[in-house]
């Protein structure tokens, strides 16, 4: 007698059990989705500040940025996503002086560590937030960071 | 009483069938009339299996938090149409060492099988096709073929992970057909025949389930179990157990052969509430309440087939809200739950029904006056 | 430990104990056995939790660190290392009779380093395939392609293990094994499989549905990291961690940055230790819960693994406003951590606090009280409490088989001996202990978080820290509870600015070594919700 109290007990408990879970879909059912519809919400998008999305070189309104062209975000870039290459130019003092001629960086080979940007010491790189990178095809994915005729912004005296 | 009925297809149907009994000799007329029938219910096959993986999308997609398909046309709305296209002009792989000729015939098994099921039922007044006298046993015998096309599929595609699905599916298709057929017996033993359109017609003021009260919900419910499982979907879907399986039985098919397994699936699910509809829930009969005949003309103002489908959406929507609320079972529990528990209620419940019949305590019997057909 | 001082003594007379960061005790190869069975018997300390095995290539010699614990008091710890001089042909005795999580690690060591183990009954090189020509962590590997060139031909999976055995009279025999039996029905779960959690391959041999064995093999995604690591800077290695198990990235990374900090001597502000501590939590429960929406998925609840996703969702977007990563988020360097709090951090966080109690509320109605989950999870999996520490399962599943595992609570660091919190643990052992264990987790988690939100000291985030960083020469060990249990680090320097070896414990291992032994008689379905309920990553066992 009571296994078979039990057996019709275990069945109503079942039931119960499932019809609780049944009311937790069907509060979902009317619920207002949080869904994001990506490419129509593009004007609306809000990215965070601080997304690591696309490396790239400031340049001011003369067309100058900071790099010096040092090679630490080369040195510190741990798969070798960054390439400093620089020129030897002779200044109007006639002191030799190294100069940046390409920076690039490699779209698809970087890890977003960061480092680059943390070390750079005149701050001359930064990730901004464009992540509609993609593209079809892969050479494309390699940057030049400096724009062409720019050069070293003078340090403020 | 005859109530007004402008939106029946029986007058149109009628006419159509006289004017080639006139233009034709009577072997061609039904020659031509059975094409017709045939085409119809090919295309009904089609389209109710577009809109129902469309709903089900959609619908899942609520449940689960999601928007669903909503890139092609309003509201996705397309997007089984798109589907179709591509599973029709996807290649068929061939695979080395298959059954060839086991491989290529299961899908066929399954397929058929639901179509000669999705063909007997009633869809609306006039709009059935075949109405045998045990209409109940043919539909219980032919949707219980598909198992067949599932073995055959296990078997012939020689992959573990098949056989073992369709070694799975063998159980529990054999189990569950036994509960689907007893709860439907249930009923029978109530209405007291087999045919289709007489039990639709004897539900006209009092629906089975009312009218049978607690033995008839238990075999309602105990039906929609079981026949939920027949149709290998969630949380019954350990056949298939993606999870586990990878794709189960049809982990080897691609193209329109996984196609139409795909569309039996969907199908099945159908006919399942539809038969469910017709049984339980009146069929396409419209809700009338003996002796308030300006309420009735007004039900029936609404079309037969409107009544039957939106039962049957109902009872899809349910079944749909089962499948993605709970996980799935285990093959002991699931073989547990048929042979401890839906059989041995389902084999009470017969005989409640069959004393609340001689005791005359369904509600047709209690209360003549109200739900008896006859006046 | 003075204790185990003279027990170590009176078994190896002439062992070299050292006082280092740790207890460290130097053995020559034949006592090693004899040395770690008196520690492991040690009646009121018994050293029977082996935290790691690393092999070890010192140049001239070849050997082995073994980290080993208690698992009485796991603050109780000490490092027996041992070495041999034969380059050609290292023998080693194997520890497999006492510690069952040595098998995988024995034969990590033979596919890295060569080093074969006596007496280890299946001796198959593990993360690497068996034709491998070479010993990639040695230090005169040769990594030229040439030797290990990419096939796309078809490998044969090979099913004979060979092992040394050695006999009653000391003589050493090789001979070979059979994994499995020739009529056994074999069948491959993985290394593509939708319930792996990545590509891990059990070749599982099953009668009718009934799992008979388990031979797990690994290693489609070994990416090498520690011998990368050989190779660059330690800020560089950061990025790495990160890497391993993805879902306890800021964990991991903090791990690596008290080793490096310790060994330093560098001291982190207090703000970038209220916000390391935070982030770590957050980042525990964004792993449970994708650990719970897993589990959910393997057992067929497709609905459940969706709201866990949703969740956790939250989680994400306060990271990407930290420090612009959702998964691998870098937030902690040496010396603190990368990006100060965001403006609006304390709102989103306690907001985000009611919210995820409210879900864990409807998570119990959903899933864990449904009749179908309470039969597919009670009593299935069963772990004991003695396999736990055996076979070295930490984390949730350790504390599920009643093990009191939790680093947090017995070797605090950073904040933790500061704030009040519970270690969660249960006694049952099973699928349903270990996912109620990652619930309670959460609101654990949840409870941590708010104690320290509301009172995060003003300051710097980032100690200063020398261009580039040397740590003076050493052993260095830092442990840490990630989502899936004890993470380690180790770290071996000669003093200059890359690593001389870098190890990483990792607790997904010990997890997957496990399931042949609690998934055995088990159903196939409950195997692969068995899986899901340990929680393993893959990543973090391919390293």
């Amino acid at each position: 007698m009571q296994s078979f109290t039990k057996y019709i007990s275990g069945i109503f408990t079942a039931l119960k059990s499932l019809l609780k879970g049944m009311g937790v879909t069907w509060k979902e059912f009317w619920t207002k989705k949080v869904t994001m519809e990506y490419p129509e919400n593009r004007q609306t998008l809000v990215i965070s500040d601080r997304w690591r999305a696309e490396l790239i070189m400031p340049h001011d309104e003369n067309n100058e940025h900071a790099c010096t062209a040092c090679g630490i975000c080369m040195m510190n870039c741990p798969n070798g996503t960054i390439r400093v290459i620089s020129v030897s130019i002779e200044t109007e003092k006639g002191k030799k002086k190294k100069i940046l001629d390409k920076h690039i960086w490699d779209y698809g080979s970087c890890t977003y560590c960061n480092l680059c940007v943390i070390t750079c010491p005149s701050d001359a790189i930064v990730f901004n937030n464009d992540f509609e990178g993609a593209v079809f095809d892969r050479n494309k994915l390699v940057h030049q960071l400096n724009k062409p005729g720019s050069k070293l912004r003078d340090k403020k005296k | 009483m005859n109530y007004n009925q402008p939106l029946e297809l029986t007058g149109l149907l009628s006419h159509l069938d006289i004017f080639f009994r006139n233009n034709l000799p009577p072997f061609w007329a039904s020659l031509v009339e059975s094409i017709l029938v045939l085409i119809t219910i090919l295309a009904a096959y089609a389209v109710i299996a577009l809109i129902l993986i469309y709903a089900e999308r959609k619908i899942t997609a609520f449940f689960q938090a999601r928007l669903g398909p909503n890139r092609l046309g309003k509201y996705g709305s397309i997007q089984s149409i798109a589907d179709m296209i591509k599973i029709l002009i996807k290649e068929i792989i061939h695979i080395n060492r298959v059954d060839r000729f086991l491989f290529y015939a299961a899908p066929f098994f399954v397929i058929c099988s639901s179509v000669m099921a999705f063909g007997a039922i009633p869809f609306g007044k006039g709009l059935q096709a075949v109405d045998f006298n045990m209409g109940i046993v043919y539909l219980l015998t032919v949707s219980s073929l598909g198992v067949i096309g599932v073995l055959l599929a296990g078997w012939s595609s020689n992959n573990k992970y098949s056989m073992i699905g369709a070694m799975r599916s063998g159980a529990q298709f054999i189990s569950y057909e036994l509960s689907a057929a007893f709860a439907l017996m249930t009923v029978v033993v109530m209405t007291g025949t087999m045919q289709l359109s007489e039990i639709v017609e004897n539900q006209r003021y009092a629906w089975n389930i009312f009218n049978g009260h607690l033995p008839a919900i238990v075999a309602f419910v105990i039906y929609l179990i079981s026949g939920h499982a027949e149709t290998n979907r969630a949380p019954f879907d350990l056949p298939e157990a993606e999870g586990e399986l990878t794709a189960g039985y049809h982990t080897e098919y691609s193209g329109m052969q996984f196609g139409f397994y795909y569309l039996a699936e969907y199908l099945n699910m159908f006919i399942i509430a539809a038969v469910a509809t017709t049984v339980f829930l009146g069929g396409w009969m419209p809700f009338q309440l003996k002796g308030m005949d300006t309420f009735n003309q007004i039900m029936w103002y609404i079309p037969s087939y409107v009544w039957f489908i939106g039962k049957t959406a109902m009872l899809v929507f349910i079944s749909l809200w089962v499948r993605w609320s709970f996980p799935r079972l285990r093959i002991d529990l699931l073989l547990n739950l048929e042979w401890k528990y839906l059989l041995p209620i389902n084999l009470v419940n017969i005989i409640a029904m069959v004393v609340t019949v001689l005791a005359g305590w369904t509600l047709t019997g209690l209360f003549p006056n109200i739900f008896g057909i006859t006046p | 430990m003075k204790d185990i001082q003279q027990v170590v003594s009176e078994t190896v007379s002439d062992a070299v104990i050292e006082e280092k960061q740790k207890l460290t005790v130097t053995v020559a190869p034949g006592q090693l056995h004899s040395l770690i069975s008196a520690l492991y018997a040690h009646e009121a300390l018994p050293f029977d939790y082996l935290i790691s095995l690393t092999g070890m290539d010192w140049g001239d010699k070849l050997g082995v660190i073994y980290l080993l614990s208690s698992s009485r008091d796991l603050s109780k710890e000490i490092v027996v290392i041992t070495a041999t001089d034969d380059r050609d042909n290292p023998l080693l005795y194997s520890v497999t009779d006492m510690y069952e999580t040595a098998h995988l690690n024995e034969r990590e060591v033979y596919a890295l380093f060569g080093i074969r183990f006596i007496n280890n009954p299946d001796m198959r090189r593990f993360l690497l395939s068996d034709d491998w020509k070479g010993f990639p962590l040695r230090k005169d590997y040769d990594g030229d392609p040439a030797h290990n060139p990419i096939t796309i031909v078809n490998k044969e999976i090979v099913d004979i293990a060979p092992r040394i055995m050695e006999d009653a009279g000391g003589n050493l025999m090789e001979s070979t094994v059979k994994i499995f039996d020739e009529e056994d029905y074999i069948i491959n779960i993985g290394p593509q499989h939708p319930s792996t959690h990545g590509v891990m391959h059990f070749r599982t041999a099953l009668d009718g549905e009934i799992v008979k064995k388990i031979d797990v093999k690994s290693g489609y995604i070994h990416r090498g990291i520690e011998k990368l690591c050989e190779s660059l800077t330690y800020p560089q290695i950061l990025h790495f961690t990160d890497r391993l198990d993805y879902l306890s990235a800021n964990i991991n990374r903090h791990a690596l940055c008290m080793c490096v900090e310790k060994a330093a001597g560098i001291e982190v502000p207090p703000r970038a230790q209220y916000i390391r501590v935070i982030m770590d939590e957050l980042n525990r429960i964004s792993s449970h819960l994708l650990a719970f929406a897993a589990h959910c998925n393997d057992l067929g609840a497709t609905t459940a693994f969706i709201y866990g996703m949703r969740e956790r969702e939250y989680i994400l977007d306060i990271f990407d406003k930290t420090c612009g990563g959702r998964l691998i988020i870098n937030q902690d360097v040496v010396g603190g951590v990368m990006f100060d709090i965001y403006g609006d951090f304390r709102k989103d966080v306690n907001a985000f606090i009611p919210y995820m109690r409210e879900k864990l509320k409807e998570y119990d109605d959903f899933f864990s009280h449904n009749a179908i989950v309470l039969r597919r999870m009670v009593g299935v999996g069963r772990l004991s409490r003695e396999d736990a520490i055996s076979y070295a399962v930490t984390g949730p599943a350790g504390r599920g088989s009643g093990w009191s595992c939790d680093v947090r609570k017995h070797k605090p660091y950073s904040l933790y001996d500061q704030i009040e919190f519970k270690e969660v643990i249960r006694l049952e052992g099973d699928s349903y202990a270990r996912y109620l264990n990652r619930l309670e987790e959460i609101e654990e988690s949840l409870h941590l978080i708010e104690q320290l939100i509301d009172n995060i000291p003003e300051g710097d985030v980032l100690a200063t820290v020398k261009p580039v960083l040397r740590l003076p020469e050493g052993q260095y060990f830092q442990n840490v509870e990630t989502g899936k249990g004890e993470f380690g680090v180790f770290i071996e320097s000669k003093g200059e600015k890359y690593p001389y070896r870098v190890k990483f414990r990792s607790p997904s291992m010990a997890a997957v070594s496990v399931m042949p032994l609690i998934c055995k008689e088990e159903l196939l379905s409950d195997f692969i919700g068995i899986g899901g309920s340990m929680d393993y990553v893959i990543p973090d066992i391919d390293r």
